[in-house]
């Protein structure tokens, strides 16, 4: 057994050095050695970053480490919790008598739909990536995220966007539309006053960005990061439940994001999308719902995997069924993409598509029964402890069961178009989500010991439990009674203020119940007991068998389950594993074998882009309304977004990838290349979302009663000649890979600059076609035909203005590429030609796209 | 309850499996039949959830215990997860409860084929001719024409006055943002999309009863007191009603009842709160 090697790289002390060894001795089984929970490790300060201790601000400025972008989103969530809490209080206040008290409509509009907006998406999904930015590298058995600098940007967008929101309450109003924003109630002539409701669109656009770089970043790791001998099926539940969840965001959330682009469009640039009488307001239904749906099961699936977790652990059972769990949970993923018109049973659609979607909905109902017996089945047999963190599994599946059974009704259309709009929606979907936030507050304790290394008061995390599982009822099952109540109004049938009472009776005793929660974390942390390793019997997941809190690297070595439980190597072992095994992919691996290794995990950059766009949206949301201020804080924004752009590539910020990694299916492709892959899937569906939006509203006016929409001038050339200029530059773009190939510097300087060149060429001819558009002065356009003219010139300009932007990016990489291939940064070493291939696949999509929108938009 | 239990029972004998009627007793017999159904399942599971976290509660390590705990495998730190077996069980109760759902579903969706052909087809009563009205929503009220051209705004106070025992066609728009039309009494609703028409149908069966419209889309600050009267009327006042006011100015006045002596119309007006004003206009 070759020695464990991590002690001389100063991360593992030596105590720790015996689980490796011990634990392939007695086949396989990690033991709880009793290992101290140390002081948090003074990082290598090799490559010039600093890494400050866990006591001191400046760490959790420049953090990009895992565990502490984690921390970083529990308690932000939490903070979010507490906020919408907090509204929801105010206008329960409001339902305890049936005619209006104290709140004006407006006031109560924005409070619903602020109540709305941040636990749906500041809290809940959030809350959720705390756990998985934690663990999921944890159970995977990686030392982080696979970009770490992109997870820090991640929290930060996440955090501003909300300060975003924020702030829109204090310009006049918030957004007052419904968290469904449904059109066209969601634009400025409909809307109050003042520049609050865009700037809280801006903030959703920017919370909707820090989703989807997150999703690249879970993508890439967990399907590239995994320890060896973990097969993707062999992930615990929690991850795969992560897993699921963020393929479904990725996709989900592009659609929104394209939805919230046209809504800040109409509202910046007076676009007339959602405006439109002839299918605007359905559009917005269709965009939303598409991603909404999804979304139900984007905040429920990481709840599901940590019941799973914390069923297993203290029922002392495997799950039952487990693979039959693991398809059911796939299956919904994909079917939760063909079912969101069941949101929308009483609009306009026809019997055949309710019909369709009566059936998907029912269909997507059963794997949850399966699911729901799985956990049922699990506690036969077990040794069932009733710890805290169990109480709250086993009460949210009981809140899960009583929310799928109401569920049921819904999807009986002729039920549901009585239920539309009402209190039993409202108090189905709380039961849903709310339960699914009691698992995951039962995850909070699950893994505080994990986190902090300190155990929790178990007499006040059951008092908690109590309270909050009887605050619950009390707050959400009235509601059921008094269903004929509609939604979002506080003028309601009379006859129902009693059941409104108890509610609001029982909204207290549940928000007042947190309190618990927090004095007992705040008390545990300073004088709670030590948790050591593993508090918990019979949990099985990788993050129990290393210290707790783990340290900055994770592992005392490699881990690996090829033996078929965790064992850790020593670097000896990888060398001779991944030398076996014919080396590590693409040899991008790096030189430095420790696995303590020499990452950095300081970058102040992704803090500073993120306040760069959060000034650069603040901007933007006033430039149509809010005065010149406006437009040179964006103006000032935009410059800032540059300035640290090119700051984050100019530093130098290592991140090795693993050496042995199971990779199925990308064994193939490095990680930055994975990322860009998956990134450019996401674009597709925002891509789609756009084209598919003109292609409806066209539908909706008469594909074919278009024509007049458009001015005369507006021919196929200037349309065509971009379409070779895109082309070309596609072309001129494989002759500089080809020349970096053959190491040729000139050669991929000619290349780039060509690009760039053609590139040019592109928007210099297609802002001539623009300006002689705006300034057109014929009889049918006397003022020109701009953004506002009509829907043609809207989806006209928006849509090819989005490709325009995406042109307009790849020119700026460009200009930042051409002078390092000049000094030979591409041609210099092995793998130096890495950054043109992701630039070409990014580029080439952009051509591909200009592709679909030159016939759609110049020829048909 | 019992009452409604009596008509879901009826319901289902006179008519076979599929109930027939208007929308309130279609609704009742489908929405009863669910919650019974839905209780009694939601009972059993719950129960039995309950009774297994009893039976294997952890009570410390026993003779039995460490006896049986030599058979049941327990999961172990760092082993790569794995499943606990107990699939054909697991299998049994999700094929049972597919069948439930799915059934439940599938007759459900006959009671939809009614409502949305079955009752266009043949309408239930004798009355031959149902009575089409357009609905529109407005920021903050309803606005309601009938066939003859005749339109009454719920805003200035007027109530939407339907016949009983016959046949209403609705046919819902909005003229600005998105709205709902729901009659919850009736258990009639409908979206009301601008630019879009959507079609629904009710039946009032009790002349003389006042019924409150709602709207159940957010659509501004005067969502909550978007509210219209629909007064139900004997076929004979109706008719007497809606023959007046054919020929008038459409001023929105509510003055043109004012033959039948109908005292349940009156006392209806003077119990409507004064029209409230959202700065909006009522263009008739």
């Amino acid at each position: 057994m070759p020695d464990d090697n991590n002690g001389d790289d100063g991360s593992v002390p030596s105590g720790e050095r015996d689980a490796s060894p011990e634990s392939r001795a007695d086949g396989g089984e990690v033991t709880d050695g009793g290992h101290a929970v140390r002081e948090e490790l003074p990082a290598g300060d090799e490559h010039g970053h600093d890494f400050p201790s866990m006591g001191t601000v400046k760490r959790w400025l420049v953090t990009t480490n895992h565990k502490d972008v984690g921390i970083l989103y529990t308690v932000t969530s939490l903070f979010f919790l507490v906020f919408g809490g907090l509204l929801a209080l105010l206008f329960r206040l409001e339902l305890t008598t049936a005619s209006g008290s104290f709140l004006t409509g407006t006031a109560y509009n924005q409070a619903v739909t602020a109540h709305g907006l941040l636990m749906v998406f500041f809290f809940l999904s959030p809350f959720a990536f705390g756990f998985a930015n934690y663990f999921v590298p944890l159970q995977l058995g990686a030392k982080d995220l696979a970009f770490p600098r992109l997870n820090a940007l991640s929290y930060w967008l996440y955090l501003l966007a909300g300060g975003l929101f924020g702030l829109s309450f204090l310009q006049g109003s918030t957004f007052a539309g419904g968290w469904t924003m449904y059109a066209p109630l969601n634009l400025p002539m409909y809307l109050p006053e003042g520049v609050g409701s865009t700037t809280a669109v801006m903030a959703m656009i920017m919370f909707v960005i820090s989703v989807t770089v997150s999703s690249v970043n879970f993508l890439t790791t967990m399907h590239r990061m995994r320890a060896e001998g973990m097969r993707i099926r062999d992930m615990p539940l929690f991850s795969m439940s992560i897993l699921l969840t963020v393929w479904m965001m990725l996709f989900a959330f592009a659609a929104l994001l394209a939805a919230l682009i046209i809504l800040a469009s109409d509202h910046i640039l007076g676009t007339t999308y959602f405006a439109a009488t002839e299918g605007g307001s359905l559009l917005w239904a269709h965009l939303f719902w598409f991603f909404g749906h999804p979304e139900v099961y984007i905040v429920f699936f990481p709840a599901l995997g940590m019941m799973a977790e914390v069923f297993q652990t203290f029922t002392g059972r495997r799950i039952v069924g487990r693979k039959w769990f693991i398809a059911a949970m796939t299956l919904v993923a994909l079917q939760s993409f063909v079912v969101w018109m069941h949101h929308m049973f009483l609009t306009s659609i026809n019997l055949e598509i309710k019909t369709l979607f009566m059936a998907t909905t029912i269909g997507i109902s059963l794997p949850f029964d399966l699911m729901v017996f799985a956990l049922i089945y699990t506690m036969i047999k077990g040794r069932i402890r009733f710890t805290t963190p169990f109480l709250f599994a086993f009460g949210a599946l009981l809140l899960f069961i009583v929310g799928g059974i109401t569920g049921v009704f819904l999807g009986a259309v002729v039920l549901d178009y009585e239920f539309r709009g009402t209190y039993w929606v409202v108090a189905h979907f709380h039961y849903v989500m709310v339960g699914g936030a009691m698992a995951m507050f039962g995850a909070l304790y699950y893994w505080y010991p994990k986190m902090t290394g300190k155990m929790y008061d178990e007499f006040l995390g059951k008092a908690h439990f109590a309270l909050s599982f009887v605050g619950f009822n009390l707050l959400y099952f009235p509601q059921f009674v008094a269903w004929e109540t509609p939604r979002r109004v506080y003028n309601y049938q009379p006859e129902f203020v009693t059941w409104h009472q108890l509610s609001t009776v029982g909204a207290f005793v549940f928000g007042l119940s947190f309190l618990l929660m927090f004095y007992n974390f705040y008390k545990s942390y300073h004088h709670g007991e030590d948790a050591g390793d593993a508090p918990w019997k019979y949990a099985s997941s990788a993050e129990w068998a290393i210290p707790s809190p783990p340290s900055l690297e994770n592992f005392p070595g490699v881990p690996s389950y090829k033996g078929g439980s965790l064992s850790f190597l020593s670097e000896e072992e990888v060398h001779g594993a991944a030398a076996a095994d014919g080396g590590p992919a693409h040899g991008h691996a790096t030189g430095d074998a420790h696995a303590g290794g020499h990452d950095d995990h300081a970058s102040y950059w992704p803090l500073l882009s993120s306040v760069a766009v959060f000034v650069l949206f603040v901007g933007l949301a006033g430039t149509n309304g809010g005065g010149t201020v406006y437009t040179a804080t964006a103006a000032l924004g935009g410059l800032a977004l540059l300035g640290t752009a090119a700051g984050w590539v100019v530093e130098s910020f290592h991140v090795s990838e693993p050496e042995l990694a199971s990779r199925w299916p990308f064994d193939g492709v490095e990680n930055t290349k994975l990322g860009v892959w998956i990134f450019l899937a996401s674009d597709v569906v925002v891509f789609g979302a756009f084209v598919g939006s003109y292609i409806f509203i066209r539908v909706a006016e008469g594909w074919q009663n278009w024509h007049h929409l458009l001015p005369a001038d507006h021919v196929v050339l200037p349309g065509l000649i971009n379409t070779y200029l895109l082309l070309a530059s596609s072309f001129s773009i494989v002759l500089a890979m080809v020349a970096a190939e053959k190491k040729s510097r000139a050669g991929v300087v000619a290349g780039l600059v060509t690009t760039l060149v053609l590139g040019i060429g592109f928007l210099i001819n297609k802002g001539i076609e623009w300006s002689h558009f705006f300034h057109i002065h014929s009889e049918h356009f006397p003022e020109g035909w701009t953004f506002g003219t009509n829907v043609a010139s809207s989806t006209f300009y928006l849509t090819t203005g989005m490709h325009g932007l995406h042109v307009t990016l790849g020119l700026l990489v460009l200009l930042w590429m051409i002078p390092r291939a000049w000094r030979g940064a591409y041609t210099s070493t092995e793998d130096g030609d890495k950054p043109l291939e992701y630039f070409g696949l990014y580029w080439h999509f952009v051509d591909i796209v200009w592709l679909f929108l030159f016939p759609l938009f110049y020829i048909l | 309850m019992s009452g409604t239990i009596a008509t879901l029972v009826t319901v289902l004998q006179s008519d076979g499996i599929i109930p027939r009627g208007s929308r309130v007793e279609v609704f009742d017999a489908i929405y009863w039949v669910f919650l019974v159904l839905g209780a009694l399942v939601g009972i059993v599971v719950i129960g039995y959830m309950l009774y297994n976290a009893y039976k294997y509660r952890d009570v410390g390590e026993t003779d039995e215990d460490a006896a049986e705990s030599k058979k049941v495998e327990r999961p172990k730190l760092g082993e790569l997860p794995r499943g606990g077996g107990g699939g054909r069980k697991l299998f049994l109760s999700f094929t049972l409860s597919a069948i439930i759902v799915i059934s439940l579903i599938a007759w459900a969706y006959g009671i939809l084929l009614y409502v949305e052909e079955g009752a266009a087809e043949e309408p239930p009563t004798e009355q031959a001719e149902a009575l089409e009205v357009q609905v529109e929503g407005y920021q903050f009220g309803w606005r309601f024409t009938y066939p003859n051209g005749h339109t009454v705004d719920s805003a200035v106070g007027d109530s939407f006055k339907v016949p009983a025992d016959r046949m209403v066609r609705l046919n819902v728009t909005s003229a600005d943002v998105f709205h709902n039309f729901g009659i919850p009494g009736l258990r009639v609703k409908s979206d009301a999309i601008p630019g879009q028409y959507t079609q629904q149908w009710f039946i009032a069966e009790d002349p003389g009863t006042n019924y409150t419209a709602r709207c159940y889309e957010l659509c501004g600050a005067g969502h909550s007191d978007m509210t219209a009267t629909v007064e139900v009327m004997s076929q004979e006042e109706w008719q007497n009603w809606y023959e007046g006011t054919g020929n008038e100015t459409e001023t929105g006045d509510d003055g043109n009842q004012s033959d039948g002596g109908d005292d349940d119309g009156h006392a209806l007006e003077d119990v409507l709160e004064e029209p409230v004003d959202y700065g909006m206009e009522v263009h008739a």
